[in-house]
Protein backbone atom coordinates (compact mmCIF):
# COMPACT_ATOMS: atom_id res chain seq x y z
CA UNK A 1 0.00 0.00 0.00
CA UNK A 2 1.30 3.38 -0.81
CA UNK A 3 1.33 6.14 1.92
CA UNK A 4 1.37 9.74 0.33
CA UNK A 5 -0.86 12.50 2.22
CA UNK A 6 -2.64 13.25 -1.36
CA UNK A 7 -3.63 17.03 -0.11
CA UNK A 8 -3.19 19.43 -2.64
CA UNK A 9 -1.42 23.12 -1.45
CA UNK A 10 -2.41 25.76 -3.32
CA UNK A 11 0.74 28.38 -3.95
CA UNK A 12 -0.32 31.56 -2.74
CA UNK A 13 2.67 33.79 -2.43
CA UNK A 14 1.94 37.13 -0.89
CA UNK A 15 4.22 39.31 -3.44
CA UNK A 16 3.18 38.22 -6.98
CA UNK A 17 6.16 38.35 -9.66
CA UNK A 18 6.48 41.72 -11.22
CA UNK A 19 5.24 41.28 -14.44
CA UNK A 20 6.24 44.05 -16.72
CA UNK A 21 3.63 46.01 -18.59
CA UNK A 22 1.82 44.52 -21.40
CA UNK A 23 0.89 46.70 -24.61
CA UNK A 24 -1.60 44.68 -26.88
CA UNK A 25 -0.95 44.71 -30.36
CA UNK A 26 0.94 47.68 -31.11
CA UNK A 27 4.53 47.71 -29.43
CA UNK A 28 5.03 51.19 -28.01
CA UNK A 29 8.28 52.21 -27.03
CA UNK A 30 7.56 54.45 -23.97
CA UNK A 31 11.23 55.44 -22.73
CA UNK A 32 14.42 54.73 -22.38
CA UNK A 33 16.20 56.48 -19.43
CA UNK A 34 19.37 55.91 -17.74
CA UNK A 35 19.79 55.25 -14.29
CA UNK A 36 23.19 55.24 -12.26
CA UNK A 37 23.20 52.38 -10.24
CA UNK A 38 25.98 51.79 -7.35
CA UNK A 39 28.47 49.88 -9.36
CA UNK A 40 27.26 50.30 -12.70
CA UNK A 41 24.79 51.69 -14.92
CA UNK A 42 21.88 50.37 -15.60
CA UNK A 43 19.55 50.97 -18.64
CA UNK A 44 15.66 50.76 -17.41
CA UNK A 45 14.23 50.05 -20.81
CA UNK A 46 10.45 50.29 -19.78
CA UNK A 47 7.21 47.95 -21.21
CA UNK A 48 9.16 46.62 -24.05
CA UNK A 49 6.40 43.42 -23.71
CA UNK A 50 5.06 42.89 -27.30
CA UNK A 51 1.47 40.41 -26.69
CA UNK A 52 -1.07 39.70 -29.31
CA UNK A 53 -3.27 38.51 -26.38
CA UNK A 54 -3.91 34.84 -27.94
CA UNK A 55 -3.22 32.50 -25.41
CA UNK A 56 -1.50 29.71 -26.24
CA UNK A 57 0.58 31.93 -28.47
CA UNK A 58 4.42 31.71 -28.13
CA UNK A 59 5.22 35.13 -28.78
CA UNK A 60 9.00 34.53 -28.77
CA UNK A 61 8.90 32.64 -31.70
CA UNK A 62 7.11 36.08 -33.68
CA UNK A 63 11.10 36.74 -35.22
CA UNK A 64 10.80 33.05 -36.47
CA UNK A 65 7.49 33.65 -38.26
CA UNK A 66 8.21 36.83 -39.35
CA UNK A 67 11.28 35.95 -40.90
CA UNK A 68 9.73 33.29 -42.79
CA UNK A 69 6.82 35.79 -43.96
CA UNK A 70 9.00 38.77 -45.16
CA UNK A 71 11.46 36.11 -46.75
CA UNK A 72 9.09 34.56 -48.86
CA UNK A 73 7.64 37.93 -49.77
CA UNK A 74 11.23 38.92 -50.57
CA UNK A 75 11.28 35.90 -53.01
CA UNK A 76 8.05 36.51 -54.50
CA UNK A 77 8.81 40.18 -55.30
CA UNK A 78 12.20 39.36 -56.65
CA UNK A 79 10.17 36.63 -58.99
CA UNK A 80 7.28 39.29 -60.40
CA UNK A 81 9.51 42.03 -60.72
CA UNK A 82 9.88 43.61 -63.60
CA UNK A 83 12.10 42.87 -66.14
CA UNK A 84 15.36 44.52 -65.35
CA UNK A 85 16.68 43.67 -61.31
CA UNK A 86 19.22 46.52 -60.86
CA UNK A 87 22.27 45.91 -59.05
CA UNK A 88 20.67 47.97 -56.42
CA UNK A 89 17.63 45.90 -55.67
CA UNK A 90 19.90 42.81 -55.87
CA UNK A 91 21.68 44.12 -52.55
CA UNK A 92 18.77 44.44 -50.64
CA UNK A 93 16.86 41.47 -51.49
CA UNK A 94 20.64 39.56 -50.60
CA UNK A 95 20.34 41.85 -47.38
CA UNK A 96 16.86 41.18 -46.62
CA UNK A 97 16.87 37.34 -47.24
CA UNK A 98 20.16 37.12 -44.55
CA UNK A 99 18.18 39.08 -42.16
CA UNK A 100 15.61 37.08 -42.89
CA UNK A 101 17.43 33.96 -42.02
CA UNK A 102 18.72 35.71 -38.67
CA UNK A 103 15.52 36.44 -37.51
CA UNK A 104 14.63 32.49 -37.98
CA UNK A 105 17.29 31.86 -35.68
CA UNK A 106 16.91 34.35 -32.94
CA UNK A 107 14.34 32.15 -31.14
CA UNK A 108 16.59 29.43 -30.87
CA UNK A 109 19.16 31.79 -29.46
CA UNK A 110 16.88 32.93 -27.04
CA UNK A 111 16.29 29.60 -25.43
CA UNK A 112 19.87 29.68 -24.19
CA UNK A 113 19.77 33.22 -22.64
CA UNK A 114 19.50 33.28 -18.75
CA UNK A 115 15.75 34.01 -17.87
CA UNK A 116 14.24 32.54 -20.05
CA UNK A 117 10.79 30.42 -19.66
CA UNK A 118 10.37 27.25 -21.48
CA UNK A 119 7.07 26.98 -23.12
CA UNK A 120 7.48 23.60 -24.91
CA UNK A 121 4.96 21.50 -24.96
CA UNK A 122 5.67 18.01 -23.47
CA UNK A 123 4.31 14.71 -25.40
CA UNK A 124 3.26 11.79 -23.41
CA UNK A 125 5.12 8.98 -25.23
CA UNK A 126 3.17 6.95 -27.42
CA UNK A 127 1.59 3.42 -26.83
CA UNK A 128 2.40 3.78 -23.38
CA UNK A 129 0.75 2.83 -20.27
CA UNK A 130 1.35 4.11 -16.94
CA UNK A 131 2.14 2.09 -14.00
CA UNK A 132 3.94 2.19 -10.57
CA UNK A 133 5.53 -1.21 -9.29
CA UNK A 134 7.91 -1.54 -6.36
CA UNK A 135 9.82 -4.63 -5.41
CA UNK A 136 8.23 -6.38 -2.04
CA UNK A 137 11.72 -6.75 -0.25
CA UNK A 138 11.90 -2.91 0.97
CA UNK A 139 11.21 -1.71 4.13
CA UNK A 140 7.57 0.20 5.11
CA UNK A 141 9.83 3.41 5.45
CA UNK A 142 11.53 2.93 2.58
CA UNK A 143 8.51 1.98 0.43
CA UNK A 144 6.96 5.51 1.77
CA UNK A 145 10.03 7.39 0.55
CA UNK A 146 10.06 5.83 -2.67
CA UNK A 147 6.51 6.40 -3.04
CA UNK A 148 7.30 10.01 -1.82
CA UNK A 149 10.07 10.17 -4.10
CA UNK A 150 8.43 9.10 -7.26
CA UNK A 151 5.31 11.23 -6.81
CA UNK A 152 7.27 14.32 -6.34
CA UNK A 153 9.79 13.72 -9.26
CA UNK A 154 6.52 13.48 -11.48
CA UNK A 155 4.46 15.94 -10.53
CA UNK A 156 6.89 18.78 -9.80
CA UNK A 157 9.54 18.29 -12.91
CA UNK A 158 9.01 17.90 -16.89
CA UNK A 159 9.35 13.96 -16.32
CA UNK A 160 7.09 11.67 -17.35
CA UNK A 161 8.91 8.54 -16.73
CA UNK A 162 10.99 7.92 -13.28
CA UNK A 163 12.83 4.68 -12.22
CA UNK A 164 14.80 3.97 -8.90
CA UNK A 165 17.14 1.40 -8.52
CA UNK A 166 18.31 0.98 -4.69
CA UNK A 167 20.57 -2.03 -3.62
CA UNK A 168 19.10 -3.90 -5.98
CA UNK A 169 14.95 -3.33 -5.38
CA UNK A 170 13.23 -1.25 -7.93
CA UNK A 171 10.15 1.71 -7.49
CA UNK A 172 9.19 2.24 -11.33
CA UNK A 173 6.64 4.59 -11.96
CA UNK A 174 5.19 6.66 -14.83
CA UNK A 175 4.63 6.03 -18.41
CA UNK A 176 6.49 2.71 -19.60
CA UNK A 177 6.64 1.01 -23.01
CA UNK A 178 6.71 -2.63 -21.87
CA UNK A 179 6.48 -4.91 -24.31
CA UNK A 180 2.77 -6.64 -24.62
CA UNK A 181 4.69 -10.19 -24.07
CA UNK A 182 5.44 -9.02 -20.54
CA UNK A 183 3.03 -9.62 -17.65
CA UNK A 184 1.85 -7.88 -14.80
CA UNK A 185 4.12 -9.88 -12.43
CA UNK A 186 6.90 -10.22 -14.21
CA UNK A 187 7.41 -6.28 -14.86
CA UNK A 188 9.79 -5.83 -12.48
CA UNK A 189 11.78 -8.84 -13.58
CA UNK A 190 12.30 -7.64 -17.62
CA UNK A 191 13.76 -4.04 -15.86
CA UNK A 192 16.18 -5.76 -13.99
CA UNK A 193 17.25 -7.73 -17.22
CA UNK A 194 17.45 -4.44 -18.81
CA UNK A 195 18.89 -2.34 -16.55
CA UNK A 196 21.86 -4.64 -16.30
CA UNK A 197 22.66 -4.29 -19.95
CA UNK A 198 22.96 -0.42 -19.58
CA UNK A 199 25.61 -0.36 -17.64
CA UNK A 200 23.99 2.32 -15.12
CA UNK A 201 24.98 0.51 -11.87
CA UNK A 202 28.08 1.27 -12.04
CA UNK A 203 27.25 5.06 -12.33
CA UNK A 204 29.04 7.57 -10.37
CA UNK A 205 28.80 11.00 -11.71
CA UNK A 206 25.07 12.50 -12.81
CA UNK A 207 24.65 12.02 -16.53
CA UNK A 208 22.45 14.57 -18.47
CA UNK A 209 21.09 13.39 -21.90
CA UNK A 210 19.35 16.55 -22.98
CA UNK A 211 18.78 16.24 -26.60
CA UNK A 212 18.76 12.22 -26.70
CA UNK A 213 17.46 11.33 -30.46
CA UNK A 214 15.24 8.27 -29.44
CA UNK A 215 14.22 5.35 -27.47
CA UNK A 216 16.59 3.05 -29.47
CA UNK A 217 19.36 3.97 -26.97
CA UNK A 218 18.65 2.08 -23.99
CA UNK A 219 15.57 -0.41 -24.26
CA UNK A 220 14.09 0.46 -21.71
CA UNK A 221 13.33 3.97 -21.96
CA UNK A 222 9.53 4.76 -23.62
CA UNK A 223 9.26 5.98 -26.91
CA UNK A 224 9.56 9.80 -27.76
CA UNK A 225 12.22 10.61 -25.07
CA UNK A 226 13.59 12.90 -25.54
CA UNK A 227 15.58 14.04 -22.22
CA UNK A 228 16.99 11.84 -19.63
CA UNK A 229 18.71 12.76 -16.37
CA UNK A 230 20.39 9.88 -14.03
CA UNK A 231 21.60 10.98 -10.59
CA UNK A 232 23.42 8.09 -8.83
CA UNK A 233 22.99 8.23 -5.09
CA UNK A 234 25.91 7.45 -3.52
CA UNK A 235 26.57 6.38 0.25
CA UNK A 236 29.45 9.43 0.55
CA UNK A 237 29.52 12.01 -1.99
CA UNK A 238 33.13 12.72 -1.46
CA UNK A 239 33.77 9.02 -2.33
CA UNK A 240 33.03 7.30 -5.37
CA UNK A 241 32.93 3.93 -3.62
CA UNK A 242 29.67 2.62 -2.24
CA UNK A 243 26.83 2.91 -4.95
CA UNK A 244 23.78 2.40 -3.53
CA UNK A 245 21.98 3.15 -6.55
CA UNK A 246 20.60 5.38 -8.92
CA UNK A 247 17.29 7.55 -9.82
CA UNK A 248 16.14 7.23 -13.69
CA UNK A 249 14.50 10.42 -14.99
CA UNK A 250 12.96 10.31 -18.33
CA UNK A 251 11.17 13.24 -20.15
CA UNK A 252 9.18 14.17 -23.36
CA UNK A 253 10.58 17.68 -23.35
CA UNK A 254 14.07 18.81 -24.68
CA UNK A 255 16.56 20.52 -22.17
CA UNK A 256 13.76 19.79 -19.47
CA UNK A 257 15.87 20.02 -16.31
CA UNK A 258 17.02 23.13 -15.49
CA UNK A 259 20.46 23.74 -13.05
CA UNK A 260 18.40 24.26 -9.94
CA UNK A 261 15.76 20.88 -11.28
CA UNK A 262 19.12 18.88 -10.84
CA UNK A 263 20.14 20.25 -7.59
CA UNK A 264 16.35 19.41 -5.86
CA UNK A 265 16.73 16.22 -7.91
CA UNK A 266 20.14 15.03 -6.19
CA UNK A 267 17.84 16.26 -2.94
CA UNK A 268 15.57 14.13 -3.19
CA UNK A 269 17.85 11.14 -3.99
CA UNK A 270 19.76 11.73 -0.91
CA UNK A 271 16.45 11.21 0.63
CA UNK A 272 16.45 7.57 -0.13
CA UNK A 273 20.32 7.48 0.98
CA UNK A 274 19.30 8.79 4.53
CA UNK A 275 15.89 5.94 4.69
CA UNK A 276 18.30 3.40 3.27
CA UNK A 277 20.58 4.02 6.24
CA UNK A 278 17.73 3.48 9.23
CA UNK B 1 34.23 -2.82 -3.96
CA UNK B 2 33.17 -6.06 -5.49
CA UNK B 3 36.48 -6.79 -7.45
CA UNK B 4 33.93 -9.74 -9.52
CA UNK B 5 31.48 -8.04 -10.89
CA UNK B 6 30.89 -8.09 -15.06
CA UNK B 7 29.25 -5.79 -17.04
CA UNK B 8 27.03 -7.66 -18.97
CA UNK B 9 25.93 -5.93 -21.96
CA UNK B 10 23.49 -7.87 -24.27
CA UNK B 11 25.59 -7.40 -27.67
CA UNK B 12 27.55 -9.78 -29.74
CA UNK B 13 31.69 -9.08 -29.17
CA UNK B 14 34.48 -10.99 -30.43
CA UNK B 15 36.72 -12.30 -28.03
CA UNK B 16 39.34 -10.85 -29.28
CA UNK B 17 38.28 -7.36 -28.51
CA UNK B 18 40.36 -5.38 -25.45
CA UNK B 19 36.99 -3.08 -24.74
CA UNK B 20 33.73 -4.27 -25.01
CA UNK B 21 32.01 -1.13 -25.84
CA UNK B 22 28.37 -1.35 -27.84
CA UNK B 23 28.81 -0.33 -31.04
CA UNK B 24 28.01 3.14 -31.89
CA UNK B 25 24.30 3.55 -32.79
CA UNK B 26 23.35 5.02 -36.11
CA UNK B 27 21.45 8.21 -35.22
CA UNK B 28 23.64 8.84 -31.94
CA UNK B 29 25.10 12.14 -31.42
CA UNK B 30 28.65 12.21 -31.20
CA UNK B 31 30.02 11.46 -27.40
CA UNK B 32 33.04 12.02 -25.23
CA UNK B 33 34.52 8.71 -23.85
CA UNK B 34 36.22 9.68 -20.23
CA UNK B 35 40.09 9.45 -20.74
CA UNK B 36 40.67 7.53 -17.82
CA UNK B 37 38.88 4.47 -17.42
CA UNK B 38 38.71 2.98 -14.17
CA UNK B 39 38.12 -0.75 -13.62
CA UNK B 40 34.35 -0.39 -12.36
CA UNK B 41 33.46 2.74 -14.27
CA UNK B 42 30.22 3.15 -16.21
CA UNK B 43 30.95 2.41 -19.68
CA UNK B 44 28.77 3.17 -22.14
CA UNK B 45 27.39 6.65 -23.84
CA UNK B 46 27.91 10.07 -22.45
CA UNK B 47 26.49 13.20 -23.49
CA UNK B 48 28.16 15.30 -26.09
CA UNK B 49 28.18 19.06 -25.37
CA UNK B 50 26.00 21.63 -26.93
CA UNK B 51 28.60 24.79 -28.28
CA UNK B 52 25.88 26.76 -28.95
CA UNK B 53 23.78 26.59 -25.60
CA UNK B 54 27.96 26.55 -23.43
CA UNK B 55 28.56 30.06 -26.39
CA UNK B 56 25.31 31.69 -25.69
CA UNK B 57 25.34 31.26 -21.90
CA UNK B 58 28.84 32.61 -21.78
CA UNK B 59 28.24 36.06 -23.67
CA UNK B 60 25.19 36.24 -22.55
CA UNK B 61 24.84 40.12 -22.18
CA UNK B 62 26.83 40.49 -26.02
CA UNK B 63 23.84 38.03 -27.58
CA UNK B 64 21.23 40.03 -25.83
CA UNK B 65 22.27 43.26 -27.75
CA UNK B 66 23.66 41.50 -31.02
CA UNK B 67 20.01 41.55 -32.60
CA UNK B 68 19.61 45.41 -32.12
CA UNK B 69 23.34 45.78 -33.52
CA UNK B 70 22.47 43.65 -36.94
CA UNK B 71 19.12 45.24 -37.25
CA UNK B 72 20.30 48.77 -36.84
CA UNK B 73 23.30 48.32 -39.50
CA UNK B 74 21.00 46.76 -41.68
CA UNK B 75 18.66 49.52 -41.20
CA UNK B 76 21.27 52.10 -42.15
CA UNK B 77 22.50 50.11 -45.33
CA UNK B 78 19.21 49.79 -46.59
CA UNK B 79 18.95 53.92 -46.01
CA UNK B 80 22.17 54.38 -47.80
CA UNK B 81 21.72 51.98 -50.45
CA UNK B 82 18.96 53.76 -51.25
CA UNK B 83 21.03 56.91 -51.66
CA UNK B 84 23.49 55.32 -53.32
CA UNK B 85 21.87 53.81 -55.86
CA UNK B 86 20.29 57.68 -56.62
CA UNK B 87 16.66 56.26 -56.13
CA UNK B 88 14.28 59.05 -55.10
CA UNK B 89 13.90 59.14 -51.65
CA UNK B 90 9.54 58.18 -52.01
CA UNK B 91 8.17 55.78 -49.67
CA UNK B 92 5.82 54.14 -51.89
CA UNK B 93 5.53 50.51 -52.38
CA UNK B 94 5.24 51.21 -56.56
CA UNK B 95 8.56 49.82 -57.45
CA UNK B 96 10.20 46.39 -56.48
CA UNK B 97 12.96 47.84 -55.46
CA UNK B 98 10.67 49.89 -52.58
CA UNK B 99 9.13 46.81 -51.87
CA UNK B 100 12.45 44.93 -51.59
CA UNK B 101 13.02 47.62 -49.75
CA UNK B 102 10.06 48.01 -47.02
CA UNK B 103 10.63 44.40 -46.35
CA UNK B 104 14.40 44.56 -45.43
CA UNK B 105 13.25 47.73 -42.96
CA UNK B 106 10.53 45.77 -41.52
CA UNK B 107 13.14 42.81 -40.81
CA UNK B 108 15.44 45.11 -39.51
CA UNK B 109 12.98 46.60 -36.81
CA UNK B 110 12.12 43.50 -35.84
CA UNK B 111 15.65 42.81 -34.99
CA UNK B 112 15.88 45.69 -33.19
CA UNK B 113 12.67 44.98 -30.99
CA UNK B 114 13.33 41.58 -30.16
CA UNK B 115 17.21 42.70 -28.82
CA UNK B 116 15.57 45.49 -26.75
CA UNK B 117 13.19 42.43 -25.81
CA UNK B 118 15.95 40.53 -24.65
CA UNK B 119 17.21 43.43 -22.69
CA UNK B 120 14.65 44.08 -20.58
CA UNK B 121 13.87 39.86 -19.62
CA UNK B 122 17.71 40.68 -18.36
CA UNK B 123 17.00 38.93 -14.70
CA UNK B 124 18.42 41.72 -12.30
CA UNK B 125 21.06 40.36 -10.34
CA UNK B 126 20.68 40.67 -6.56
CA UNK B 127 23.20 40.10 -4.11
CA UNK B 128 22.37 37.85 -1.18
CA UNK B 129 22.69 39.39 2.28
CA UNK B 130 24.86 37.61 4.76
CA UNK B 131 22.88 37.23 7.68
CA UNK B 132 23.76 38.52 11.19
CA UNK B 133 23.82 36.00 14.19
CA UNK B 134 25.25 32.68 15.67
CA UNK B 135 24.53 29.31 13.98
CA UNK B 136 22.86 27.09 15.71
CA UNK B 137 21.23 23.89 15.49
CA UNK B 138 19.39 22.72 18.38
CA UNK B 139 16.42 20.00 18.14
CA UNK B 140 13.98 20.42 21.10
CA UNK B 141 12.67 17.31 22.23
CA UNK B 142 13.36 14.07 22.04
CA UNK B 143 13.00 13.01 18.62
CA UNK B 144 13.06 9.75 17.39
CA UNK B 145 16.05 9.29 15.07
CA UNK B 146 14.43 8.84 11.87
CA UNK B 147 12.68 12.20 12.45
CA UNK B 148 15.78 13.92 13.25
CA UNK B 149 17.54 12.26 9.84
CA UNK B 150 14.50 13.57 7.93
CA UNK B 151 14.96 16.82 9.50
CA UNK B 152 18.38 17.63 8.77
CA UNK B 153 17.74 16.29 5.42
CA UNK B 154 15.46 18.84 5.01
CA UNK B 155 17.93 21.21 6.19
CA UNK B 156 20.37 20.25 4.52
CA UNK B 157 18.40 20.04 0.66
CA UNK B 158 17.03 23.40 1.66
CA UNK B 159 20.29 25.20 2.18
CA UNK B 160 22.34 23.75 -0.82
CA UNK B 161 19.51 24.13 -3.33
CA UNK B 162 17.60 27.84 -2.25
CA UNK B 163 18.89 30.60 -0.54
CA UNK B 164 17.75 29.15 2.67
CA UNK B 165 19.67 30.32 5.80
CA UNK B 166 17.60 29.48 8.74
CA UNK B 167 14.56 26.76 9.39
CA UNK B 168 12.45 27.07 12.44
CA UNK B 169 9.63 23.88 13.02
CA UNK B 170 6.96 24.69 14.89
CA UNK B 171 4.69 21.21 15.80
CA UNK B 172 1.70 21.08 17.53
CA UNK B 173 2.70 25.00 19.50
CA UNK B 174 6.04 23.59 20.34
CA UNK B 175 9.37 24.42 18.72
CA UNK B 176 11.07 21.49 17.89
CA UNK B 177 13.71 22.01 15.54
CA UNK B 178 15.60 25.28 15.17
CA UNK B 179 18.60 25.11 12.63
CA UNK B 180 20.85 27.58 11.01
CA UNK B 181 21.61 31.35 11.81
CA UNK B 182 19.65 32.79 14.58
CA UNK B 183 19.11 36.26 16.28
CA UNK B 184 21.79 36.36 18.33
CA UNK B 185 21.14 37.41 22.50
CA UNK B 186 23.96 39.18 24.16
CA UNK B 187 25.61 36.63 25.46
CA UNK B 188 26.33 35.18 22.03
CA UNK B 189 23.39 32.66 22.58
CA UNK B 190 20.93 32.00 19.23
CA UNK B 191 17.15 33.29 20.49
CA UNK B 192 14.74 30.88 21.31
CA UNK B 193 11.66 30.74 19.91
CA UNK B 194 8.84 31.21 21.75
CA UNK B 195 6.37 28.58 19.91
CA UNK B 196 3.10 29.64 21.94
CA UNK B 197 3.42 33.77 20.73
CA UNK B 198 4.38 32.65 17.30
CA UNK B 199 1.47 31.06 16.99
CA UNK B 200 -0.96 33.69 18.15
CA UNK B 201 0.42 35.94 15.96
CA UNK B 202 -1.67 36.99 13.03
CA UNK B 203 1.60 36.05 10.57
CA UNK B 204 0.88 32.39 11.95
CA UNK B 205 -2.87 32.58 12.20
CA UNK B 206 -3.19 33.85 8.76
CA UNK B 207 -1.21 30.93 7.34
CA UNK B 208 -2.82 28.35 9.62
CA UNK B 209 -6.04 29.66 8.50
CA UNK B 210 -5.63 29.64 4.49
CA UNK B 211 -3.86 26.10 4.54
CA UNK B 212 -1.26 27.58 2.09
CA UNK B 213 2.21 28.50 1.45
CA UNK B 214 2.94 32.21 2.46
CA UNK B 215 5.87 34.12 1.01
CA UNK B 216 7.12 37.19 1.86
CA UNK B 217 9.61 38.14 -0.55
CA UNK B 218 10.86 41.40 1.00
CA UNK B 219 11.01 41.02 4.53
CA UNK B 220 11.62 44.73 5.33
CA UNK B 221 8.50 46.37 4.19
CA UNK B 222 6.07 43.68 6.46
CA UNK B 223 5.31 45.01 9.76
CA UNK B 224 4.75 41.44 10.65
CA UNK B 225 8.99 41.10 10.81
CA UNK B 226 8.54 41.28 14.53
CA UNK B 227 6.39 38.36 14.95
CA UNK B 228 9.86 36.43 14.28
CA UNK B 229 12.62 38.20 16.49
CA UNK B 230 14.31 34.84 16.65
CA UNK B 231 15.50 35.06 12.73
CA UNK B 232 18.23 37.21 11.72
CA UNK B 233 17.91 41.20 11.74
CA UNK B 234 19.04 41.49 7.79
CA UNK B 235 16.98 38.23 6.56
CA UNK B 236 15.71 39.43 3.71
CA UNK B 237 12.91 36.63 2.51
CA UNK B 238 10.65 34.48 4.31
CA UNK B 239 8.61 31.44 3.55
CA UNK B 240 5.72 30.15 6.27
CA UNK B 241 5.15 26.99 5.38
CA UNK B 242 2.37 25.25 6.86
CA UNK B 243 2.71 21.28 7.75
CA UNK B 244 -1.13 20.22 8.75
CA UNK B 245 -3.35 21.96 10.45
CA UNK B 246 -1.46 23.16 13.28
CA UNK B 247 2.08 23.61 12.82
CA UNK B 248 4.54 25.32 10.84
CA UNK B 249 8.13 25.68 9.24
CA UNK B 250 9.76 28.63 8.66
CA UNK B 251 12.35 29.55 6.44
CA UNK B 252 14.30 32.15 6.66
CA UNK B 253 16.64 33.18 3.18
CA UNK B 254 19.24 35.76 2.23
CA UNK B 255 18.23 37.21 -0.74
CA UNK B 256 15.35 39.02 -1.74
CA UNK B 257 12.78 37.17 -3.97
CA UNK B 258 15.64 34.40 -3.28
CA UNK B 259 12.97 32.15 -3.30
CA UNK B 260 11.91 30.98 -6.79
CA UNK B 261 8.39 29.47 -7.90
CA UNK B 262 9.77 26.05 -8.35
CA UNK B 263 11.58 26.42 -4.81
CA UNK B 264 8.22 27.31 -3.36
CA UNK B 265 6.35 24.38 -5.19
CA UNK B 266 9.64 22.21 -3.99
CA UNK B 267 9.51 23.35 -0.37
CA UNK B 268 5.21 22.31 -0.39
CA UNK B 269 6.46 18.62 -1.31
CA UNK B 270 8.89 18.69 1.65
CA UNK B 271 6.76 20.27 3.76
CA UNK B 272 4.09 17.73 3.29
CA UNK B 273 6.47 15.01 3.53
CA UNK B 274 8.24 16.18 6.92
CA UNK B 275 4.02 16.34 8.18
CA UNK B 276 3.81 12.89 6.82
CA UNK B 277 6.48 12.00 9.43
CA UNK B 278 5.78 14.31 11.88
CA UNK B 279 2.51 13.19 12.44
CA UNK B 280 3.22 9.41 12.49
CA UNK B 281 5.89 9.60 15.07
CA UNK B 282 4.74 12.46 16.86
CA UNK B 283 0.74 12.11 17.68
CA UNK B 284 1.16 11.49 20.97
CA UNK B 285 4.17 13.67 21.74
CA UNK B 286 4.90 14.38 25.90
CA UNK B 287 4.21 17.93 26.92
CA UNK B 288 7.17 20.49 26.68
CA UNK B 289 10.83 19.07 27.26
CA UNK B 290 13.24 21.62 26.44
CA UNK B 291 16.68 20.94 26.80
Amino acid sequence: MIITTSKTLLLNPLIQLKTPLTVKFRPKIASISARLDNSQQQLNLSVLRFTLGIPGLNESYLPRWIGYGFGSLLVLNHLLGSDSVTAAQLRTEALGISLAAFSVILPYLGKFLKGATRMDQMTLPEGAEQIFVMSQNVSVAQKENLAWATYVLLRNTNTTAVLILMRGELCIRGYWNVPDGVLKDNILDWFKNNIEETGLCDLTDTLYFPQTADADFWKILPQGTRSVLVQPVLLDPNLSTNIEGFVLLASGMKYAYSEKDRAWIRAVSNKLRNAAET
Amino acid sequence: MEAGRILHIGMPWTPGCPHPLPPPLPKFPRFIRASSIQRESYKGPKPSRGWIADWVSKNDDAVRSLPIYVGGASLLAVLFNRAVSGIAPVADASSSQSRADLLTLGLAVTNILTGLVWLSIRPKSITPVDPQGVECQVIYCHLPESVVSEIFWAWESLSAVTCCRSLVIVYNCQCIAQIGVAAKLRNDEPFAVDAAKLMQGSLCQGVLKSGAQSYLANLSLYPGRSELPFLPSNTQAVILQPLGDSSIAILGGDTIRGFTTSDQAWITYVGEKLDATLSKYLSNMPSVVQE
